[in-house]
């Protein structure tokens, strides 16, 4: 009896190591690669309005620009 | 190896990102508009962490589409668009880095990126995992040198071939692949360093 509950306990806290590490690894991203960590690091990394702002005045006094000659001929778009 | 040496903790899986880079309302065209929606978090991306400087990466990423705005009918569309930017980012920090380069002082790089973050970010806790994750890629970055600053850089963006980074570096496919394979571990010693 005492021997059952005891093995019943271990089971248990085998159990819940076994779930607390499952939590961990799932949220512990991992990187295989330095590109990997970079395009993480990419993704989170906002570009500031400011940047498109401070173009828009930029240009405000440009002429439109003009469509690569290419595209104007074969009507595609720059991709 | 590498493997496992990259290792971040966080709380958070990585499921989200920042927003999307809002499209200006009129960039002169519509076109140009869009093509600076799709391009702008490569090409700032690249100039900050190049760079290790938010304000110059800021003005970077600015000059670089002042500077494909006036040239857009000079694109041949050899390459695509993404690469052809990345050519003038290339050169544009490069020569950025060669004037200041004699006179480099240390810039507390990241405070300015995450004083911007804070606004767009929901928990403290956040900013402050974010920060740290970004200090510690700059730091390592910063340890590299310029030739593997830059390739890990560009083979992070998925757009991009090994040959078209190859064409960017001035470097065959092959070298591109065995370059990185010594930026990578180079990196990775000097993530470990600061964790």
């Amino acid at each position: 009896m005492k021997h059952q509950s005891k093995l019943s306990q271990e089971q248990q806290q085998a159990r819940q190591a076994g779930a607390e590490h499952q939590a961990q690894s799932q949220a512990t991203p991992e990187f295989a690669h330095a590109e990997e960590l970079l395009r993480y690091d990419a993704k989170q990394t906002p570009v500031p309005a400011a940047i498109a702002q401070r173009l828009q005045k930029s240009t405000a006094d440009l002429p439109a620009p003009k469509s690569p000659w290419w595209k104007r001929w074969l009507g595609g778009t720059p991709r | 190896m590498v493997q496992s040496a990259v290792k971040t903790l966080m709380n958070e899986p990585p499921t989200e990102s920042a927003p999307a880079t809002p499209a200006p309302a009129d960039l002169g065209s519509e076109e140009f508009s869009r093509l600076y929606a799709e391009n702008s978090r490569a090409i700032y991306y690249l100039a900050l962490r190049y760079l290790s400087d938010p304000q110059k990466a800021e003005d970077a990423t600015h000059d670089v589409f002042l500077k494909a705005f006036r040239k857009l009918d000079q694109f041949r569309g050899e390459a695509s668009f993404r690469t052809w930017l990345y050519r003038i980012a290339i050169n544009h920090c490069q020569n950025l880095r060669q004037a200041w380069h004699d006179r480099h002082v240390f810039s507390n790089a990241d405070e300015a990126l995450w004083e911007n973050a804070a606004a767009q970010t929901d928990s403290p806790l956040r900013i402050l995992e974010i920060k740290e994750l970004g200090e510690r890629i700059q730091q390592a970055l910063d340890g590299l040198s310029d030739e593997y600053r830059l390739l890990l850089l560009l083979v992070a963006d998925e757009e991009l071939t090994y040959e078209q980074v190859g064409a960017l570096v001035g470097q065959s496919p092959d070298a591109v692949r065995g370059k990185l394979h010594r930026a990578r571990k180079a990196f990775a010693v000097l993530f470990n360093q600061n964790a």
